[in-house]
């Protein structure tokens, strides 16, 4: 049942919508041929889907829906562009051919339409226009009457609403399969055309800014248990990262081995001397050193290279003492 | 080969494995927060428990809505005052134990370093929000002839233009909070700049004319800035000087002289005409709109009028066909196109329904501070079209994923759920209604006395009186026993019918709760049906003695007790055969100059065993209210 309804009214609609359209009559004949046709599901079907297929020979613009609005678009485009009639030896192969299968009418209307289409196709492309920009810049249509009768309108609810909600039950199933396709009809302000290039980002203003502190005002961050508020504390980096990795805040360690810390005497090489009490006294230096596990590798070698210079003038000092420097 | 591997017994298929090479699979990475929310996607909510942010300390949980948001108000301040702290005395807080470091617990820079004329100087003001230090740091610099740079240039008239040439209070970081919640309390948009009005010739507009190039950032500034402080005309003239100038705009511009629209015109088809002029200049100018410029769009046709109806759902398919998603803040506003008023056709909820459909089961982030208001413009809706089915689609929606934080602040969150509650108690077996009851009070709901008037009545519609008493202990943890009218209709429920001794006897509890309550709370005046049911209560559940202290009350609150209600009370006196009362009851009636005196006298005389003296009473009573009866 409620395909025949929805096919009625698709036909009728198409019907008034093509009613202005008076002066392309091969076209209506056509269509109205198909109209008479469409009696049950099997041919809606069909129909669905060589619109599908005859669509898919233009670039269709973004998020078409319902294919009933493709096949608005489809029939659209064969009305708009400005072919004129199929040649008429087309005509009668056309109809030759749908002749041999069981059933000639559907079939020589489809046919006739496929290559009214295939023509357009053509034309089109020899004139170097692009189909889709047709498709895309002619105005679909107007819109359709909304104040259709359906009888699921005249249920009023009752006084207590519960007898409503039941029959509602049933009528709403109706109601929405027809009343989508029609609630918002694709008409567009058709002002703007997709774009796909991205703008380049620019670094965040103080408008942005004050933007995103508006939108997490307005919406409700608090968690509501205490592992959404460890998420929380984690991304403000007060908690550690789960699983714990020890090293978490050493990465720079990581590359660096232990011997890097530990042996320490090759930076006693020079600048300081062979032997001696200076040389006695780095090397419990470099020996302290090699068991802390504070410092960085660099940390280290500063603090030899702060001794370096420090025996180096206080050279005078050493030499009155009778150390030897070498 | 294969000879070989016949003779060492190995069969095709297994030379055939050893041949495939192993395929490592890649190692996944996971985000830091990955086992955390694998954990908590395991925790439902728990209905019996308040709201995890007050799971502290019993006897600071909120147990009704003003509690709720003082005591939110209060932690928030509390971080406030430990940032302050933090903040302005940094000498206390310089070791750091944490490893490895925490920055955000650190002490901040709040105070300016940088004294001396400098662009860094002025950077940092910026930085710091210091808005008037800023300006004269900014003529200073213009003083000594140093050129400032445009980036600095724009960033400061951002500054200007964002605060309106004020200082923006200065309580630290967390401060904002509790200002944004102060702010909610008057006002119901909780940003932390607060709506002030652009004066003529501020601070801004005399930089933006001293500027010897104005590009497109600078003008962005202004009119954005003018348009956020209530300056529209201006906001317009400075758009038609950029016109002139051939400067070209960005789509901050636009969104904003879009949403200005309908305050510099007064026709609905003027305010259109100027929308979509403004579109086409963005369209000549190539400037790709945003999400923002059709929900300004939007936003601006709702004042449209009748215009609204054919552009909003046009305005849709074009955002539909250029790509960008609606967020809830466009669907907000198709719906408040589109049930403008209550009764407006037949084809009422299908707006709504069809859009339920759509939207059925999709995870919402916040893209538009107005997408918080489309919950309880969707459930208004339902509630108006008396729509059960579709209210439930909508509380679905609302349990989809995160789609609960964009029920937006207390407030919000409350009409919401009172519209729901409101609904469900209107179109819903009491069974049910009790359940979502359980479910959503009190650690979503705090309902207000309009919301417990509903559910009373749906427990009258279906004759659960005996829920009663339970929910009379609600009103009292909630807080909702200041309301006069609200304590009448409870008691008219519990005193409208005779129902069994046990529950006559829990009505009679409640019934002296009401009375203390009425006794304790200055400004809640008695009337005379509180009385009465209070009375008539205390009378079914045999408390005579208190009883009648009820019908002294009456002489002290000046009403006058009804007919009806004497006779009762005479009746129960000749059940518990106290005479002496029943005469000082005919007394009673009379002092008040009831025409109901004689009834009484004679009822009084026939029904009861008095001696000499009481008759006596009694016959002057009734002789002095009207003829005797007999």
């Amino acid at each position: 049942v409620s395909d025949v309804i929805q096919n009625l009214s698709f036909c009728k609609s198409t019907e008034t919508h093509y009613a202005p359209k008076s002066g392309k009559e091969n076209l209506l004949d056509l269509l109205g041929a198909m109209k008479v046709e469409v009696t049950n599901k099997r041919k809606l079907k069909s129909l669905k889907t060589k619109s599908e297929s005859a669509t898919n020979y233009a670039p269709k613009p973004s998020a078409i829906e319902s294919t009933f609005s493709m096949f608005q678009k489809a029939t659209a485009a064969d009305t708009s562009s400005e072919s004129g009639t199929l040649e008429p030896d087309l005509v009668a192969a056309a109809s030759a051919a749908a002749a041999t299968l069981p059933n000639s009418r559907q079939a020589e209307s489809e046919l006739l339409q496929q290559l009214r289409r295939r023509k357009d196709l053509t034309e089109a492309q020899k004139k170097g226009n692009d189909l889709g920009d047709i498709i895309a810049d002619m105005k679909v249509g107007k819109k359709f009457s909304r104040q259709n009768s359906w009888p699921s309108n005249q249920i009023r609810f009752d006084e207590d609403g519960q007898g409503y909600t039941h029959d509602r039950g049933i009528a709403s199933e109706l109601a929405s399969v027809r009343k989508r396709k029609k609630l918002f009809p694709s008409k567009r302000l058709n002002i703007f055309s997709p774009v796909t290039d991205k703008d380049t980002a620019e670094s965040p203003t103080l408008w942005d800014i004050a933007f995103v502190n508006e939108l997490s005002f307005s919406t409700n961050q608090m968690p509501r248990n205490v592992l959404e508020e460890m998420i929380q504390w984690t991304k403000e980096g007060k908690l550690w990262e789960y699983p714990i990795n020890n090293e978490s805040g050493l990465e720079e360690e990581v590359g660096i081995s232990f011997t890097e810390h530990v042996f320490l005497e090759k930076h006693l090489e020079e600048g300081f001397p062979r032997q001696g009490p200076v040389r006695h006294f780095m090397e419990l230096v470099v020996a302290g050193l090699s068991r802390n596990p504070y410092l960085t590798v660099q940390q280290k070698k500063e603090h030899i290279s702060w001794f370096r210079d420090y025996f180096h003038q206080k050279a005078e000092v050493l030499n009155e003492a009778d150390v030897c420097l070498s | 080969m294969h000879s070989l591997c016949g003779a060492f017994g190995w069969t095709p298929a297994v030379h055939q494995q050893a041949k495939e090479s192993v395929i490592l699979p890649r190692k996944k990475a996971w985000s830091k927060e990955a086992v955390l929310e694998t954990l908590a996607s395991t925790l439902n909510r728990d209905s019996t428990a308040y709201p995890y942010q007050f799971q502290d300390d019993p006897y600071l949980s909120p147990r009704t809505a003003t509690e709720f948001k003082l005591y939110s108000l209060a932690q928030d301040s509390g971080r406030s005052a430990a940032r302050y702290f933090v903040n302005n005395h940094p000498k206390f807080f310089t070791k750091d134990f944490a490893e490895p470091h925490i920055p955000c617990l650190m002490p901040e820079t709040v105070s300016l370093l940088l004294e001396e004329v400098s662009e860094e100087a002025l950077k940092e003001r910026i930085t710091l929000r210091k808005v008037t230090a800023a300006v004269d740091m900014y003529d200073q610099l213009l003083q000594t002839g140093t050129a400032v740079s445009m980036e600095t240039t724009h960033e400061l008239l951002d500054l200007i233009c964002l605060y309106c040439d004020r200082n923006p209070v200065q309580e630290g970081e967390a401060g904002a909070e509790e200002e944004k919640e102060g702010r909610r309390m008057t006002s119901r948009r909780g940003a932390d700049v607060p709506r002030l009005s652009w004066t003529e010739n501020n601070n801004a507009e005399r930089i933006f004319y001293l500027l010897p190039e104005r590009d497109t950032r600078c003008y962005s500034a202004v009119i954005r800035g003018m348009v956020k402080h209530g300056a529209y005309a201006k906001a317009f003239s400075v758009y038609s000087d950029m016109l002139n100038n051939r400067t070209p705009g960005d789509v901050h511009i636009f969104n904003a002289l879009i949403s200005a629209a309908p305050e510099v015109r007064d026709g609905y088809s003027e305010r259109w005409d100027l929308i979509s002029e403004l579109l086409n200049h963005m369209k000549q100018q190539e400037i790709h709109p945003n999400l923002l410029t059709f929900n300004s769009v939007l936003k601006s046709l709702r004042q449209c009028g009748s215009l609204a109806r054919s552009y909003s759902p046009q305005t849709l398919n074009e955002m539909k066909a250029l790509g960008i998603a609606p967020s809830l803040a466009s669907y907000d506003h198709i719906l408040a196109v589109f049930y403008k008023s209550v009764s407006s056709g037949p084809s009422n909820s299908d707006v709504l329904q069809n859009l339920m459909t759509e939207l059925e089961g999709q995870s919402f982030t916040c893209v538009d501070p107005d997408d918080v208001l489309f919950f309880s413009s969707a459930m208004k809706v339902c509630l108006d079209n008396k729509d059960l089915e579709l209210g439930y689609r909508v509380q679905s929606l609302v349990e989809v994923g995160e789609n609960w934080r964009l029920l937006g602040d207390s407030v919000q969150l409350s009409i919401y759920y009172g519209r729901f509650f409101n609904l469900l108690c209107m179109m819903e077996d009491v069974d049910v209604v009790l359940r979502w009851y359980k479910q959503m009070v009190p650690s979503l709901y705090y309902p207000n006395a309009q919301g417990m008037k509903h559910l009373l009545q749906a427990l009258d519609t279906d004759g659960r009186l005996d829920l009663l008493p339970d929910i009379w202990t609600d009103m009292k943890t909630l807080g909702l026993y200041n309301r006069a009218d609200l304590l009448e209709q409870l008691l008219g429920l519990m005193a409208g019918e005779e129902h069994s001794p046990e529950l006559q006897e829990a009505f009679a509890v409640c019934a002296l709760d009401v009375k203390s309550v009425f006794e304790e709370k200055a400004g809640l005046e008695w009337s005379a049906s509180s009385l009465s049911h209070v009375t008539t209560l205390l009378l079914r559940a045999s408390k005579a003695q208190q009883a009648w202290d009820m019908l002294k009350l009456f002489k002290a609150h000046n009403r006058i007790p009804s007919e009806a209600l004497l006779n009762s009370f005479l009746s129960v006196c000749q059940r518990d055969g106290a005479s002496e009362r029943a005469v000082e009851l005919v007394q009673l009636s009379a002092a008040f100059c009831l025409t109901s005196t004689s009834g009484l006298a004679s009822r009084a005389l026939a029904e009861f065993d008095l001696n000499q003296e009481q008759r006596l009473v009694l016959a002057g009573l009734e002789a002095a209210a009207g003829p005797p009866s007999d």
